[in-house]
């Protein structure tokens, strides 16, 4: 039950909410608090506060207690979001900045792993590679953008070069943590039952640091889209960003909050995404507990 | 051949060295004609004129103190937020869904509703910071309460705690190190707004500013040394958060299989 | 006993002080306006050069000089100006917080906010008959308007350069749709065509510094062209402010009224141009833009035909065009009453050139 934290000076995987919480000994000690209130289903409690935000939110706007220029009725946004839906407008641009981010995330992924992997695996490697990469690593993505504009201007080039950044940073320092964190004893033990180099990295150190890995790749993606989303805003001509600013512009707040909702909606389903699959890579370790 | 050759504390420089060389050497040789490529005796004069002037100062603390108000807002909020999700069952299962469903929101897509939300001046900026500092707070709050280790409660139940007692004596000290990374990503995602603000909200001074004027005006060095700035502010605040947390956590001693 | 008539006698008397006391007290505060201490003003530009400031209007000419300023500081109200990067659109951020009591917008992002049911009012014209330009980089092989099919060009979407790009682009037979537009700012379109990243520019007479340093070349000019294709520009009010303070409002104008007028007058023309040229776009260029017409005609702050014609075409394109929701009547909005009246005290009704609602010029 124990999750591997790593903490990093500069990218801390943020822990998957698994559903062992849940059977946690303060969750099972909260136990009898739950038992003093009705037995509804979890998926049926989960409904009351959103619903009390809808319905303030409408009231709100139909009273005008908030101009509709800055709360437009839920109505609108509703129908706004089935305008751009049937008009493809919203799918064009999700499928742009979808393609972005796989993109960006990819390049990302794939440095991430091999610098990563070779700064754990060759300490001389890291003596000269990692001070570097720490200094690099300091300045949040968006402090590079405007040396980026420069560089590379602002076309697809930028984006995808920001998007890696993102996601290679974490990437690489939890992998290069997750091969160093392999505890001494499994090394004892391959050393022991002889195994060669190769047996060595696949059987014992990479399952062992693959929990951290895997962390990282998910707060990469996170980081990822997040970067996505920033640098369409910044300077785009399509894509689910520059939705957002088109609406800002027009002030069509309806239209910003339903790409919002795409956003969201996206970002959700990624995370999804790469739980089931974490689900599916690392299922067998958590077996073993 | 060059692992025998550099000993090991000066490798960490080897790299960085070969850049400046080179760049020092693109520049004076004139392999590219680009004006982008200035050299880094200019970067260095910048340097020199904005630390003299006072500019980089007074654009920092512009800077920093949006970061550090949203920052304490939002950490304060996502502490008690996140120990009420841990705390109460039921509050989880009515607030826990809506909010993981909000987190899922890519923190720059706030800004466009932020921004008409509360127009312009400091509040729009101290709100998205806030958010970007509420939602790592929350999440790690919660997990370190719901990982105390069972044994630990059974002592307290043993020893007659009663709530308060347990809390603090066994939940919350259990729960620190989670707690704190937390509070470290808090700060790490709120300087990362603070710059992200600057860029898309209506701003007086900043770091971040300075950086898209020189940007806009192709001063090359003027970006690079914001570059070197930033990194040097997100170093710091990382150091100073290790130091605090190692201080804070220093009780626990040298724990090794579990956190 | 004697504490309690000493008690109804205090009590008595704290009665007879109050009651005096406000009798003086609160005349003097309904004379005064209760609400404005300051009057805060936004500009749709953002404030550049030493000392900041912007220019292209008489309202940048009397922020330059400081007459509003001057004008209040007897009563101790003090004038705050807000400058925005993001132009019209921010400008709109801002009001609708009540943030702001008067802005210097253009004609477009002031339409948006009025049908979307911020309440406003027009009650000066100020900086009229701005031309557009359209930039490309210097070895383009666009030629025409038309050329721009299915190029990646840069636009400031939601200010008044959308609606003169709209007409535009419609009377060369394209539309919004047929181009890949960016929405970028005025820094921002300028470093993209010197940097290439975009094909072409729409945008204002700041095109011209790019095309000095050989880094662009001018595709359009309005100048050449229609006065349809130009972007028109007033100071509004917010409805709450000029019911609270009409009179604050009367005086703004009149200022307004007398900088337009000195600003119209040709002795002054040199001094103009070059307190405009402080906000960071030369003098020679300011030469060019306004080369070959009387001051008068751009510096004109009166609401005549054409102008108003303009603003009823303008309510109806954002709306057909879908930048607005919602359609109104213009004739409403602008609220002439306070220009009248600067006109009347100032003996100006007869100093400004009328114009119909066909371009031509009254009496032509």
């Amino acid at each position: 039950m124990k999750r591997d934290l790593l903490i990093t000076a500069d990218g801390i995987a943020p822990p998957s909410l698994a559903p062992q919480l849940h059977a946690s000994p303060v969750g099972a000690a909260l136990k009898t608090q739950a038992t003093r209130w009705p037995r509804l289903p979890d998926w049926l409690l989960a409904w009351p506060l959103p619903l009390a935000v809808l319905a303030v939110w409408t009231l709100a706007a139909h009273f005008e207690w908030v101009a509709p220029q800055v709360l437009p009725a839920p109505e609108a946004v509703a129908l706004t979001f089935k305008e751009s839906l049937l008009s493809g407008e919203l799918w064009a641009n999700l499928q742009i900045s979808l393609l972005r981010v796989l993109a960006g995330f990819s390049v990302g992924l794939v440095g991430g792993l091999a610098l990563g992997v070779a700064m754990g695996l060759s300490p001389t490697f890291k003596d000269y590679v990692y001070p570097t990469f720490k200094a690099f690593a300091q300045v949040p993505v968006l402090g590079w953008l405007p040396l980026l504009m420069l560089l590379v201007g602002i076309d697809e080039a930028l984006k995808i070069i920001l998007i890696s950044k993102a996601a290679l940073v974490p990437i690489t320092l939890n992998t290069y943590k997750g091969i160093q964190g392999v505890p001494t004893r499994y090394i004892e033990v391959a050393r022991v039952l002889e195994f060669t180099r190769w047996q060595m990295l696949s059987k014992v150190v990479f399952p062992a640091a693959l929990a951290p890995i895997w962390n990282g790749v998910r707060y990469g993606l996170t980081h990822a889209w997040l970067a996505l989303v920033v640098v369409e805003l910044l300077a785009s001509s399509e894509g689910l960003g520059y939705m957002i600013v088109y609406g800002r512009q027009l002030f069509q707040l309806d239209v910003v909050l339903a790409a919002v909702v795409v956003v969201g909606a996206v970002g959700y389903a990624l995370d999804k995404l790469l739980a089931l699959a974490e689900r599916r890579l690392l299922g067998w370790r958590k077996e073993a507990f | 051949m060059a692992t025998t050759f550099v000993p090991k504390p000066l490798r960490g420089f080897v790299i960085p060295v070969l850049i400046v060389v080179t760049w020092w050497a693109a520049v004076r040789f004139g392999w590219s004609t680009s004006p982008l490529l200035i050299a880094p005796g200019k970067v260095w004069q910048t340097a020199v004129e904005q630390v003299a002037s006072g500019h980089v100062f007074s654009a920092l603390a512009a800077s920093l103190r949006r970061d550090l108000i949203g920052f304490a807002i939002g950490a304060f909020g996502g502490l008690v937020f996140g120990a009420a999700l841990g705390a109460s069952r039921l509050f989880e299962k009515l607030a826990g869904p809506s909010f993981h469903t909000l987190k899922q929101i890519s923190l720059f897509a706030w800004i466009p509703l932020l921004s008409v939300w509360f127009g312009l001046g400091d509040a729009a900026k101290v709100a998205f910071l806030s958010l970007a500092a509420f939602f790592p707070v929350v999440l790690n709050t919660f997990e370190g309460i719901r990982s105390v280790p069972a044994d630990l409660l059974e002592v307290a139940r043993v020893l007659k705690f009663n709530r308060v007692q347990t809390w603090a004596k066994v939940i919350l000290p259990a729960a620190s190190p989670s707690i704190f990374a937390g509070i470290h990503l808090g700060l790490i995602y709120a300087w990362l707004a603070t710059l992200g603000a600057e860029y898309l909200l209506v701003s007086g001074e900043g770091i971040g500013n300075t950086m898209i004027d020189g940007r806009e005006h192709f001063l090359m060095d003027l970006v690079l040394f914001g570059v070197i700035v930033v990194g040097l502010v997100g170093f710091s605040l990382n150091w100073i958060a290790s130091r605090i947390e190692a201080r804070a956590l220093a009780w626990r001693g040298r724990s090794v299989a579990q956190f | 006993m004697s504490e309690r008539h000493l008690t109804r006698r205090r009590a008595l008397q704290l009665l007879t002080a109050g009651a005096t006391g406000s009798a003086v007290g609160l005349p003097a505060l309904a004379a005064a306006d209760p609400a404005a201490r300051t009057i805060r003003i936004g500009v749709a530009q953002p404030a550049i050069g030493s000392p900041p400031g912007f220019g292209g209007s008489s309202i940048a000419i009397a922020h330059a000089k400081g007459w509003f300023e001057d004008e209040f500081k007897a009563d101790g109200i003090q004038v705050e100006w807000f400058f925005f990067k993001g132009a019209g659109p921010a400008v709109n951020e801002a009001l609708t917080n009540n943030q702001l009591d008067f802005t210097v917008q253009g004609d477009l992002p002031a339409i948006i906010a009025k049908s979307a049911g911020l309440k406003t009012r027009l009650v000066v014209a100020n900086g009229v008959r701005s031309n557009i330009y359209i930039g490309v980089p210097p070895d383009s092989p666009l030629k025409t308007v038309a050329d721009l099919r299915g190029k990646r060009v840069s636009l400031f979407r939601g200010t008044n350069m959308h609606l003169p790009a709209l007409r535009l682009l419609e009377a060369h037979g394209l539309t919004e749709k047929d181009l890949k537009i960016l929405n970028l700012d005025t820094a921002g379109y300028l470093t993209a065509l010197s940097t290439k990243d975009i094909d072409a520019a729409i945008g204002s007479m700041d095109i011209l510094r790019l095309r000095d340093k050989g880094q662009v070349r001018v595709l359009y000019s309005s100048k050449n062209d229609s006065p349809i294709f130009t972007r028109q520009g007033h100071v509004l009010v917010t409805d709450r402010f000029a019911e609270a303070n009409p009179q604050l409002v009367q005086r703004v104008v009149n200022v307004a009224v007398r900088t337009a007028k000195w600003s119209s007058d040709e002795a002054n023309r040199e001094e103009v141009l070059r307190l405009w040229a402080r906000a960071g776009t030369p003098f020679e260029h300011w030469k060019e833009d306004y080369a070959g017409e009387p001051l008068r005609v751009r510096l004109n702050p009166n609401f005549d035909p054409f102008l108003v014609g303009r603003y009823k075409d303008a309510i109806e394109q954002a709306q057909r065009f879908k930048l607005s929701r919602a359609k109104f009547d213009a004739a409403p909005w602008i609220d002439t009453r306070y220009l009248q009246a600067a006109l009347r005290e100032q003996k100006l009704e007869n100093f400004w050139p009328v114009y119909q609602a066909n371009g031509k010029i009254l009496g032509a």
